[in-house]
């Protein structure tokens, strides 16, 4: 076993054991998420300067920011997704899930992942039935039995607020939602393997005002469970959804704070004009 | 207030300069759509052409068929298949003592002991042999009058022909000293049929002689060639038992009964014999031709599909940058070899590779091992495995190409292995382009003409499939093969020539028919990718 599934599993931060205890037992501003000091490269071109902050367990914080600022690229740091990108580096600094260094060189991605789900900006179902979208992380971690599935897809699509709409059709492609419904779907699938993060890239730049509203709802029923890492452009979602607020600009962390406050009294002027729509 | 003079913002007719009353856009769309039609034209034009000299086949195979029948060389052949049953039962019999003297030799016995051992046979052999040669001896004359009034009929129908060419250029002198005699088919058919009561009487004797013969079965005291000789005993029962059979058959022989289109079909489609250039009388079967080139094929698919598939996954997915850049061009270069250099290879090294192989020691558990032939269908499987590998290869990687990349990073994301999520993601989504790429793999296998010509062996014959994979290893000729071979050779216009261009299209619309499944298969995907 790796270092990092190690203390996942030592911990008690598994869905079941916070929704039980609840937070007062336990510090309720435990990070879950640390950056620390961290750099971070795409080639010669560096994306994140020194960036210092933590996620607190069962909050949810919005990243906002201008376009390029490098919210997505930290998002995808947090759960390893740059791994991908041939040319991407960290330069300096690490980032910590739950104390243990995800980039140690012997944690291992598949089981980080498991940890850190994440939900894109463009829905992206697989061209597979409802059921089978849902069951998918069950499904590669060799997980067949029938009553185990059955339950899964019900909890999931439940907890994702899709159930109702899709019960009747779960053996339809997951393409045949409308583009609400796929969000909604892939987050569903993303809970699937009982993530204790999940990360969230812009989850409702696609979709109308009454599907975003859903997929608001969802956040915050989910926060109780989850801890929740959002990219939004929209400031009106950020302070609808989030306990925290970081904004973000030219790669650098400008500030960070609860979310009431960054919006009534930003402590820093660029942070206001961002807010207020005077930028740039 | 507008002056005179001064262009009219308003005024929207074209102003554009023309050329033959067309714009310039009207005159670029017409020289593409021109283009386009022309190959339309030529297109149609090869497709015409292959009709219309392949058509004429039918007829002329069913004159060809029925002249058999009228000429009694239909007749002759029932009892030529009777002789050749008696012929069997000879070979078998004389590998009784092949084996016989094969057991002695490895006893160390000496030759000429052996002989002496070997006597037994020598007498009942002979005398065996000599009951059959009265018959054969009579099926072989027959033979002759058969196919001698078969030629002086198709002689008499050429000159006739000639004599109504001069007529019609109104070269009548010369047209009269054309001496055309009228064969008269019946008559011939009649001496056949005249002689059937003597055939019979053969026949009869062969039956009491052969009946007679093996009761005088000589006893050899090995059990296993006892048992065999046993065996010969009741096939030679069995065959005197089937003598009425090809006696009926004769006798129900009807040289008027008409040869319609549907036999002359059959005879091309299920025709199991492709026989040119025979003395007695040619086939045109396609079958031989078709398992052949279906076995080449199948072979080739058997090796192209795992490495083309394989290597399409492997660089789409896990290979990085650098060996991308050298492993694709790397496969495409293969498809630059001329296919004749590919063959050359597969006769001077590869076919010769093979045959070597196959005589290694840890091969020797398979008794179809050493093959004799260096050249055969296995050789040019291989070799056609080589030249399908770059089209599977470069679109079944188009296929894969074009899974979104969205889908890859879901499945990652949700803690999938990059194996998991090629088998379960990759692959399903882009199954059917990597079906079709199969497909097109398949056609340009079964197109391919040069390496089959060169490699396959060219044995006109339909492979034997009870031989397990020793199959694979006989030698064979395929329909493109054929048409190489023999089309420079054809007289123009002859039912030969019609017959390889019946083959061909066959061919055509095997291709048609892959690349409209491939077409199919490619929108079905489509489709179901939203
Ligand atoms: N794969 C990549 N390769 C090279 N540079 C990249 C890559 N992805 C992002 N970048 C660069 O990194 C910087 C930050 O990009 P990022 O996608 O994180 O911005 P963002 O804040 O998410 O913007 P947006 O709000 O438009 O999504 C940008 O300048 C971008 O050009
Ligand atoms: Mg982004």
């Amino acid at each position: 076993m790796t270092l990092l599934t190690d203390t996942l599993k030592d911990s008690a931060i598994s869905p079941k054991a916070t929704t039980s205890m609840s937070s007062e037992t336990s510090d309720p501003s435990r990070p879950l998420i640390r950056v620390s000091d961290f750099d971070f490269f795409y080639g010669e071109k560096q994306a994140l300067f020194d960036i210092n902050m933590e996620m607190l367990e069962n909050e949810v914080t919005a990243f906002i920011g201008p376009s390029g600022c490098g919210k997505s690229t930290l998002l995808r740091c947090i759960n390893r997704m740059n791994d991908l990108v041939d040319v991407a580096r960290i330069g300096r600094g690490k980032i910590e899930v739950n104390d243990a260094d995800i980039y140690d060189p012997r944690v291992d991605t598949i089981e980080l992942r498991k940890r850190v789900g994440m939900v894109f900006q463009k829905s992206n179902p697989f061209p597979k039935s409802i059921y089978e979208n849902v069951i998918y992380g069950l499904r590669i971690q060799g997980i067949n039995k029938k009553s185990v599935l059955d339950e899964a897809v019900e909890r999931c699509l439940k907890g994702a607020a899709l159930w109702d709409e899709v019960k009747d059709r779960l053996d339809t492609s997951g393409l045949s939602l409308s583009g609400g419904q796929q969000q909604r779907l892939c987050i569903a699938r993303a809970l699937a393997v009982e993530p204790d993060i999940l990360l969230m890239d812009e989850p409702c730049s696609a979709l109308d005002p009454v599907a975003t509203a859903k997929v608001e709802e969802l956040i915050h029923s989910l926060k109780d469970q989850y801890t929740i890492v959002i990219v939004t452009h929209n400031m009106q979602q950020a302070a609808r959804v989030s306990d925290k607020t970081a904004f973000f600009y030219l790669g650098k962390l400008i500030e960070m704070a609860k979310t009431d406050e960054i919006f009534m009294s930003p402590k820093n002027e660029q942070t206001e004009a961002y807010i207020s729509g005077r930028f740039g | 207030m507008t002056q005179k003079g001064e262009t009219n913002r308003y005024d929207l007719h074209s102003r554009r300069r023309r050329f033959l009353g067309l714009d310039k856009d009207q005159a670029l769309k017409g020289l593409f759509g021109g283009n386009a039609l022309v190959s339309i034209i030529v297109l149609a034009l090869i497709t015409f052409f292959l009709f219309k000299e392949g058509v004429g086949f039918f007829g002329q195979y069913r004159q060809d068929i029925e002249l058999h029948r009228r000429s009694g060389i239909e007749y002759v052949e029932i009892m030529k298949e009777q002789s050749a049953a008696f012929t069997d039962l000879n070979r078998y019999l004389n590998s009784i003592r092949g084996e016989h003297a094969t057991l002695l030799q490895e006893q160390g016995m000496a030759f000429k002991d052996a002989r002496a051992e070997l006597k037994v046979y020598e007498e009942f052999i002979y005398a065996f042999e000599d009951l059959g040669y009265p018959v054969s001896e009579y099926a072989l004359e027959m033979a002759e009058v058969a196919i001698g009034a078969r030629d002086m009929y198709e002689e008499s129908a050429n000159l006739r022909e000639h004599r109504e060419n001069l007529l019609a250029l109104g070269r009548d002198e010369e047209a009269a000293d054309v001496e055309v005699l009228d064969v008269d088919l019946s008559l011939f058919v009649g001496m056949l049929k005249e002689g059937e009561a003597d055939f019979l009487a053969l026949n009869d004797a062969l039956a009491a002689g052969l009946l007679s013969h093996i009761e005088k079965l000589p006893v050899i005291g090995i059990d296993s060639l006892d048992a065999k000789m046993q065996r010969f005993a009741e096939l030679s029962r069995m065959f005197v038992g089937e003598l009425e059979g090809y006696e009926s058959r004769l006798a129900e022989w009807d040289p008027d009964l008409p040869v319609n289109m549907v036999s002359a079909f059959g005879s091309f489609l299920f025709g199991k014999n492709w026989v040119t250039n025979s003395s007695i009388q040619d086939w045109y079967g396609i079958l031989p031709l078709f398992t052949g080139s279906l076995l080449v094929a199948t072979i080739a698919m058997f090796f192209a599909i795992p490495l083309g598939v394989g290597a399409a996954i492997y660089v789409n997915q896990v290979a990085k940058p650098a060996e991308q850049n050298f492993i694709k061009p790397y496969i495409e270069f293969i498809s630059a070899i001329p296919s004749v250099v590919i063959g050359f290879f597969g006769i001077a090294v590869f076919g010769q590779f093979v045959r070597e192989v196959s005589g290694w020691t840890i091969l020797s558990g398979f008794d179809i091992f050493p093959i004799s032939e260096r050249l055969t269908a296995f050789t040019a499987g291989c070799l056609l495995a080589l030249m399908a590998i770059p089209t599977i290869f470069t679109l079944a990687e188009d296929a894969i190409n074009n899974v979104p990349k969205s889908f890859k990073e879901a499945s990652l994301a949700m803690g999938a292995t990059r194996l998991q999520t090629t088998l379960r993601i990759i692959v399903p989504t882009s199954l059917s382009g990597i079906i079709s790429a199969v497909l097109l793999g398949f056609g340009r296998v079964v197109g391919e003409t040069m390496v089959v010509l060169l490699c396959a062996g060219n044995r006109i014959e339909i492979p034997n499939f009870t031989n397990g994979i020793g199959t694979f290893f006989e030698p064979v000729h395929t329909m493109t093969g054929i048409i190489a071979q023999e089309l420079g050779e054809v007289v123009n216009g002859s039912i030969h020539y019609r017959a390889l261009f019946m083959v061909g299209m066959v061919l055509f619309l095997i291709s048609l028919l892959i690349n409209y499944l491939a077409q199919k298969i490619v929108l079905k995907y489509q489709i179901s990718r939203g």
